[in-house]
């Protein structure tokens, strides 16, 4: 069996439990292991302060920072007996950094090269607790567009190009350890892929092998039926498809980023979500498999958002009006969450982060209201977005009215609701201090306890 | 338009020959005047913005074994993927031989061109055949060209008939005779009752078969015109692995007499169905794939517009050199009306 481990920083904090991650590598005996790691915990947080303080010019903080990062990484390495691998990267990391100083400028570009250090680092660290051997996401294979912080691999190559670098190296036995989050343009310039960067480099990998599994080592057991601070009596979900997986991280759950969930959908490669401190839970499995005759199988809730309605007589039977609400938010980079409009009121809903609540209502006054396109802009402010996820909903009719009628006997009143036509979802808005009642009651009306 | 060319053997030379001929016409018809910037064989190159002398090309190659030693322009042992990046040209040529066993030379040929900035035509089958989706995409990212149609039936339109039949109908399958060498042999195998071993040294006297024949006899070069098929026409991510092949080596004489005794052939098949398979198959004699000598023949099977058959010389020398120019005249008058 091929598997394609990814830690996450948490499960690299210092030696002792590097020391224990590569045990849980070391456990599976005659099975081909690659290796992906995060950063150090908290590391890479501290390379982006030290670019932007070394671009600032503020020297002491600089100084403080490379210290602690020396530290870190020298007292790890030393109980691996890896001093001498981590001493060139740290010295490359000084230059690097003194070089940014001297010219005091931070291109996206000199940002990505600091930052890849902590994945570099923890990678030759963790490749000498397994004797074996490290690779930054470059070398693997892995080759992207020039979006440096952002970068976006390019898929059949950087697959092709995995299968041919790792392949080899995994017949001939030699652990492998590659270094999440960065990789590289296709001139050799290093790049970071942004949120989920790391699982992202893990499912790349098991994409490209092809490995049986990717396992997603973390802090976290897997996914929830509910966040157990809300319900206690919250499940471990033992399967869930990839549609299901990727719904529940947009809500929120400590799930895989998305974008990162892609490639294992698209070249059908289970993916299992593990917690480093509790192996011997089985945790999630995340397959395309069917759904298994359940019909929903999480309630989550997005907190910290706001309810915008715009509206107005003369947006009725007005084409175009929506086309305007978007663009006005798109142009001040708000981020819509939900959209809810009905046929017969001359109103749009939306749900956006409450962070984003002041450009948004700028935007909209001045770019409709003003203009006349509508009357006024409407703002509830402390809301949730709750949701009921599950792939077998599809088809099943009855759902929405259980739905409904469990919050409704709850007494929670319901602002908007809105449901994709993938029927995979059913998502409602609720006053905050009403969506713990919601979860709960609907956890209870689905049996989610098991 | 500038242009280097990475492989100066056979089809490279026929190339730069035709070039030089046909010049005056390409001019006239297209205003297409060609330059040869670098040409690079396993020695060295010959280098020169303005443009190389092809008779002094040609002369020195003949003399010498390669380009290296031209006054002035030769370069012994160069690194081909910094010839590429950096000799001024438009379009690579990768006209390389084929080989399998080490497919990365000619990928890295590419993946220089695309990350420069150059337009790519293709000769050589195997990168297509090892690495075809991933090239694609880096072509793509790099906005430029990419064609290769000589890999599959030389000079044939072979590729570019069939994306034509696949715009308006469906290509429910695809059988084709591939390759001429094999073609060749168990054509003489019938006519002449001559065994494997007989034909195949005949075949190699004859200049159709290489001095090591493995490739052709065994299946490998029809597989990988396959993939290059199923991944260009059929839109499918196949690779070699996905191809089941066998060879005509030491074909029993009996098999084509038996065949024969029943109005059929013996052929080397390539069959696109619901599976890719290259081997020995049985066809009618005289059916539109009972092509004789070294000739290749191409049948799609179309929902609408039923058997389409091209036929015709699939291999030589100057035939490629025909589908590479013309490659590199479809590039022409892409660029003339890009926006």
């Amino acid at each position: 069996m091929t598997i394609v481990m990814k830690f996450g920083g948490s499960s690299l904090a210092d030696a002792d439990t590097i020391r224990h991650c590569a045990a849980l590598v070391r456990g599976r005996g005659s099975d081909r292991v690659v290796t992906v790691v995060s950063a150090m915990a908290g590391v890479t947080d501290m390379l982006i302060e030290l670019a932007q303080a070394a671009a600032d010019g503020t020297r002491m903080r600089v100084h403080t920072l490379l210290g602690k990062l020396h530290e870190r990484h020298e007292l790890a390495a030393r109980a691996f007996g890896a001093s001498e691998a981590v001493a060139p990267l740290l010295s490359q990391l000084d230059t690097l950094v003194a070089g940014i100083g001297a010219v005091s400028e931070l291109t996206p570009r000199s940002h990505d090269a600091v930052v890849s250090f902590g994945e570099r680092l923890s990678a030759v660290i963790v490749a000498a607790a397994l004797d074996g051997h490290a690779m930054t996401g470059h070398e693997a294979g892995i080759v992207t567009d020039d979006r440096h912080t952002q970068a976006n691999p390019l898929m059949k190559l950087s697959l092709h190009q995995i299968r041919e670098t790792l392949q080899p190296r995994l017949e001939h036995g030699e652990p492998i350890v590659v270094t999440g989050f960065i990789a590289g343009t296709q001139h050799g310039a290093i790049t970071t892929f942004g949120r989920g960067g790391s699982d992202l480099t893990a499912t790349l990998v098991g994409a490209g092998l092809p490995a049986d599994e990717v396992w997603i080592w973390s802090d976290v057991d897997g996914l929830m039926s509910a966040d157990p601070r809300i319900v206690p009596e919250a499940r471990l979900l033992g399967h869930v498809t990839f549609a299901e997986a990727i719904e529940m991280g947009q809500f929120g759950a400590k799930s895989m980023h998305p974008r990162a969930l892609e490639p294992a959908a698209e070249y059908r490669v289970p993916v299992r979500m593990r917690n480093t401190f509790h192996p011997d839970c089985g945790g999630t499995l995340i397959t395309d498999g069917q759904p298994n005759g359940e019909t929903v199988r999480s309630v989550l809730r997005l907190r910290g958002s706001a309810l915008v309605t715009i509206a107005g007589a003369a947006m009725v039977g007005q084409p175009g009006t929506a086309a305007r609400v978007f663009q006005a938010l798109a142009d001040v980079g708000v981020n819509v969450q939900v959209i809810s409009q009905t046929v017969s009121e001359a109103g749009i809903s939306v749900v956006i982060p409450a962070s984003q609540l002041d450009p948004a209502r700028v935007a909209l006054e001045n770019r409709l209201v003003r203009t006349g396109v509508a009357r006024k802009v409407e703002i509830e402010s402390d809301i949730d977005v709750v949701a009921v996820v599950g792939a077998g909903m599809a088809g099943v009719p009855g759902i929405a009215a259980r739905v409904f009628g469990a919050v409704a006997r709850r007494e929670v009143n319901v602002m908007a609701i809105a449901q994709g036509s993938s029927e995979l979802t059913i998502c409602f808005v609720v006053k905050a201090d009403a969506s713990a009642t919601a979860v709960q009651a609907l956890h209870a009306e689905f049996g989610l306890a098991g | 338009m500038k242009i280097a060319i990475v492989g100066f053997g056979v089809v490279g030379q026929a190339l730069v020959r035709l070039l030089r001929e046909r010049s005056g016409e390409l001019y006239r018809r297209h205003g297409f005047a060609p330059r040869i910037v670098a040409a690079i064989d396993t020695r060295g190159a010959a280098l020169s913005a303005q443009g190389l002398d092809i008779a002094a090309l040609l002369r020195t190659k003949a003399s010498d074994g390669t380009v290296a030693t031209i006054p002035d322009c030769g370069v012994s042992r160069v690194d081909n993927e910094q010839v590429i990046a950096e000799c001024g040209a438009h379009v690579l040529v990768e006209a390389t031989p084929s080989s399998l066993r080490d497919p990365q030379p000619a990928i890295r040929h590419l993946k220089a061109a695309f990350r420069a900035g150059l337009h790519v035509v293709s000769v050589n089958k195997v990168p297509l055949a090892v690495a075809f989706p991933g090239l694609r995409e880096l072509a793509d990212y790099n906005r430029v060209m990419f064609r290769f149609s000589g890999t599959v039936g030389a000079g044939l339109p072979v590729l570019a008939l069939a994306q034509q039949c696949a715009l308006g109908d469906e290509i429910l399958s695809v059988r084709a005779v591939l390759n001429g060498t094999t073609n060749y042999i168990l054509w003489r195998m019938h006519e002449a009752g001559l065994d494997f071993a007989a034909a195949l040294a005949e075949a190699v006297r004859l200049g159709y078969a290489e001095t090591d024949p493995s490739a052709d006899v065994d299946g490998v070069d029809t597989a990988m015109k396959t993939v290059i098929f199923a991944n260009v026409v059929l839109d499918r991510a196949a690779t070699l692995a996905d191809v089941q092949v066998a060879g005509i080596r030491d074909l029993p004489r009996e098999r084509i007499a038996t065949a024969a005794a029943a109005g059929r052939r013996v052929k080397l098949l390539a069959e696109l169905g619901e599976k890719l398979r290259v081997g020995p198959q049985e066809i009618e004699a005289h059916g539109p794939l009972d092509v004789p000598a070294n000739l290749n023949a191409v049948s799609l099977s179309l929902r609408h517009g039923g058997e389409v058959t091209l036929r015709g010389p699939g291999a030589g020398g100057v035939e490629t050199a025909t589908g590479v120019l013309r490659d590199l005249l479809d590039i022409w008058h892409a660029l003339g009306s890009a926006p």
